[in-house]
This record gives C-alpha cells, structure tokens and sequence, in this order.
C-alpha cells in the first residue's frame, strides 16, 4: 500500500465526526446511567399524583381526555426524573414557541413580506397563532407542576436570531430562520416525549411536536418554490401539475424525525 | 505520522480512511442504542423488583436492527402483564403473514398490540401507494403531475422504513413478522383505491391514512409502556404529519391545520384481525 498525502481539512473533519459520535455515546450513557441510579432511589411523589388535578388548564383542556388514567403510569424510561425537570422541559418548550412567535412577527412587519405574497403573510399569521397556542400550553403544564411560566424566549436560539435578523433581505431568509426555529422545536419535544415523566406530558409533547414538524414541511416546500423561481406557486390552492417533481418530496427529508439538534431541558427554564 | 507542507502522510489512502470511518459511524450507530436498551432494560428490572414484580428482563429486550435513528426498542412488559387500551379485544390465532419464523398463534398483547397494529398500517400505506403508481402506470387516475409521483415514491418508501422498524420489534420479541394487512377495514381501503380515477381521490385516500397513521403514534405515546416504544412512536408520528400537510398542500387544503395533532383519527387496536 503506497503512501499518500491526506488532506489536513478532510482529517479534522473526519475526527470531528467521531467526536460528534463519541459525544453521543457519553450522553447517552449518561442519560442511561442517570435513569439507573435514579431508578435505585424512592420515587418522590409527583405532582400529578398528588390530586394536582389538570383540568381548568385552557391550554391543556383538548388534551387531557381519556389518557387520564394511563397518564398515572410513569415513562419507564423517565421515572426517576424529577417534577423540576418536567418543569423545566416545559419551560424550555415554552422559551422556544415564545422565540417562534416573536421570530414570526417580526417577519410579519419586514416590507417584503407585508407587501410580498399573501399565502406567506397568511401562513405566517397562523402559524404564529399556533405557536401562541403551544407556549400557553406549556406554561399551562409547567404552573399546574408548580412552576413558573417561562416569558422569555430561548436564550441559545435568540443569539442565533439576533444575529441573524439584521442580515435578511428577502422572503427566502425569513424561510431560513423560520426553518431552524420549527425543526429545534419539533426536535425538541420529539426528544422531551421519551424524557417527561407521565402520559399527559407525553401527550402534549407529542401532539405539538408534528405540528412543528408540519410547519417545517410546509417552508422547505415553500423554500424549494422559492429557490425555483416559482414564488407564483406559493399559493393555495396550487395547481399539482405546475408543481415541480422536488416539492413532493422536500418537506420530509427524514424517515423517522431526528432529535440531535433537541434542546436540553435545562436550556429555556426559567433561572 | 508526519506532516508535509499542511498535510498529514499516513500509510493509507483517503478512500480507505473514509471506509473505516463509514464503518467506525456504523458500529456506532448499531451500538449506541443497543447500548442504551441494555442501560434501560437493567433499569427496568431494578424496578419491577423493587415493587415486586417478577423480572422478567429477557423478554423485555428486543433489539431492533432496522434503520432509522431509533433502531433498537426495549419493549419493557410487553407481554400480558403490560397495560394495553381496553378496546383491545382477545387475541385471536394469528399467522399473520407468511412469515417463515411464524408458528406462534396470535399473541400480540399489551405493548406488542400496538405495534403490531402499527405494523399492518404502515403495510397498508406502502400497499396503497404502490396500488397508486400501479394505476398511475397503467393510465387510470389521467395525468400525473410529477410531483405527486415524487411524494407517493418518497412516501411509500418512509412507510416501508417504519414497517421494517416495527417488525423487527415483533420478531424481535419472538412474533410473527406482519407483511400483509391484517386490518379489518382493508377491503374498503382496496376497493376505494381500486374505484379511484384521479388523482385528487388517490391524495384523499392516502391523506386519511397518514392522519390515521400519524394520530395512532400520538395515541401510543401515552399507552404504550415501552420506553424505547414510546420514543420510536413519538418520531414516526411528525413524518406522518408532515406527508399530510403536503398532501393538504396538494388537494388545495391548509397544509397545517390543527393547533394540537388531535386523535379522533387515529386507529384503534380492535382493527387488527390478528
């Protein structure tokens, strides 16, 4: 086998990887471990398990039906997990959707979309709504838990933002961004789904996460319009046969919906 | 190893180095979930015998080798002593489909209910897809646009990526494989799929069972008692969703509809004639 110059560029970024890996590795086993040694001590009592009764949370109301009694039985895989991190998943939930939304009225007000095309301004506008309804019910959870609500927005996301408004110019970089915020949300609880401690947590975790993922679907095909000088299709309804072949396709990249990029619990509580 | 002007000098080529960091990702991939199912499992037997239960741990670990970024499931109780929804009705004898491992009766219960109704929708979805391009191809549903083609074979492929998922599972757990659909409302999904002739139908058809696919994984997120079930629930159910936001786009529907993925679709465990 000769020798041969290799690329001081490809190497790090080869050994990066396995740092990517191996840091995976470390958490995850951290996460494991955590769930063993967590799993040898008395389970405190719950919140949910205390009578705390979730009925007369407006956000939660639609959500908590006949999962009740199931709702009882902790995740395996979370029950040593404490009421403070039920809390503080829900607050971080919460941080993220308050991001989204003032990321989206922000978006709303930008000349270019005000008088740029009305299924984005009408989309925006909802989705918006939507994001409102989804931080209400996450504070919702995290008060009944006895928590606060968290008011402010994610404080990793927001640098990213304020970074990154200044710099938009066009209805493509308001896509960009809004594309990030709606895959680290849908991420996030798709993760905080196996990470919350009872069924009504899943419940609400796991019915917001495919609205996000629904959201996203929706800009990487308005994305992928918009890249394809096809703005004028951006409309509802659309024509299917003046669509190109991509947009069946470029909303759902992923078989199953990764959780690398998921926020840690701990990442929007309230400090 | 020696450097020359800002490069590295290794006795192996870049390909090589590339293979064995393809393989190093591999194994860590077909590791790391193993690897927490084990941690999980172990978990799980501490403590059913701090309550008492009976351990049983070697029936609780199913590791699953198919693809997808939840490759393993620990479907810890999966057996009868498992909580499963009270609709389900009693097993009944079950060869479900051919499998050539396949000799034990129908025993889907608890947790392995659920995914065993997961199973035979996700075939479903993959067989009406593939009903679709089959008539596409045979000229009955008219012109096609190019980008309904697209997204029935992106589809149908993702479907069968879940299928593959879940069944590992089952005979993982020593079941029967599901490669049929044993669902009850089976015919009538063939018969609607065979009386359609466009594509707007077709996009109806398929949009109602990726609302029934993607509202039973929320359903199972809070009654299934597998961890590892309950995570592998949790990330099929966006893509699902999100196959039906561009199927709404596509019919001419708000692609986003609710503000919470309700349930009132989602398919109950009494469908499964197995």
């Amino acid at each position: 086998m000769g020798r041969e110059r290799i690329d001081t560029r490809l190497l790090e970024e080869l050994t990066e990887q396995s740092e990517d890996l191996n840091s995976d590795a470390v958490r995850i086993t951290h996460s494991a471990l955590t769930d063993f040694a967590q799993s040898a001590q008395p389970v405190p009592a719950r919140w949910w398990q205390r009578g705390g009764a979730l009925a007369g949370m407006a956000g939660m109301a639609a959500l908590i039906g006949s999962s009740r009694a199931l709702a009882d039985s902790p995740s395996p895989s979370a029950s040593g997990m404490s009421v403070a991190n039920d809390i503080m998943a829900l607050q971080t939930a919460a941080s993220l959707e308050n991001l989204a939304v003032s990321v989206y009225q922000t978006a709303a007000g930008l000349p270019f979309i005000q008088d740029g095309n009305k299924t984005v301004v009408a989309f925006i506008s909802k989705t918006t709504a939507q994001h409102q309804a989804h931080a209400q019910a996450f504070n919702a959870a995290a008060v009944q838990a006895g928590g606060k609500a968290q008011n402010n927005p994610d404080p990793k996301y927001k640098a990213i933002v304020d970074q990154a408004l200044p710099t938009i110019k066009t209805p493509a970089d308001v896509v960009k961004l809004a594309i990030t915020l709606e895959d680290v949300a849908a991420q996030t609880y798709t993760a905080n789904v196996g990470q919350v401690s009872n069924g009504d947590l899943r419940k609400l975790f796991a019915s917001v996460a495919p609205v996000e993922a629904q959201h996203r679907a929706v800009l990487l095909a308005v994305q992928a319009l918009l890249a394809g000088n096809a703005a004028d299709l951006i409309t509802i309804p659309v024509d299917p046969a003046k669509l190109p072949a991509a947009a069946g396709s470029v909303g759902f990249p992923d078989s199953f919906y990764p959780t690398k990029m998921a926020s840690p619990i701990s990442e929007g509580a309230v400090q | 190893m020696t450097t020359r002007r800002g490069s590295w000098e290794l006795p192996i080529s870049e390909r090589e180095l590339s293979s064995l960091t393809r393989e190093m990702q591999q194994a860590h991939q077909e590791t790391l979930p193993a690897m927490r199912a084990s941690a999980l499992d172990l978990t799980e037997e501490i403590r059913a015998r701090r309550s008492g239960e009976a351990a049983n741990a070697g029936r609780r670990r199913f590791l699953l080798g198919a693809g997808g970024a939840t490759a393993a499931l620990v479907l810890a109780a999966c057996s009868s002593g498992s909580k499963s929804d009270s609709s389900v009705p009693p097993s009944s004898s079950a060869s479900s489909s051919g499998s050539p491992s396949s000799g034990a009766s129908g025993q889907y219960t608890g947790d392995l209910q659920v995914v065993a109704l997961a199973t035979a929708l996700e075939n479903q979805a993959v067989g009406a897809y593939k009903a679709t391009l089959d008539a596409a191809t045979a000229g009955k549903l008219g012109t096609v646009p190019p980008a309904v083609a697209n997204f029935v074979t992106t589809a149908m492929a993702q479907h069968a990526d879940h299928a593959k998922a879940w069944n590992a599972v089952l005979t993982g757990a020593g079941k029967p494989a599901i490669n049929d659909v044993p669902l009850s409302n089976q015919a009538e999904t063939l018969q609607a799929l065979s009386a359609a002739t466009d594509v707007a139908t077709v996009a109806k058809l398929a949009l109602s069972l990726e609302d029934q696919a993607a509202q039973t994984y929320l359903f199972a997120t809070y009654n299934v008692t597998s961890p590892a079930g309950i995570q592998t629930a949790a990330t099929i159910a966006p893509v699902e969703a999100m196959h039906a936001a561009i199927l709404n786009y596509v019919l001419g529907q708000y692609p986003v509809p609710d503000d919470f993925l309700p349930v009132d679709k989602a398919a109950s465990p009494s469908l499964l004639t197995v």
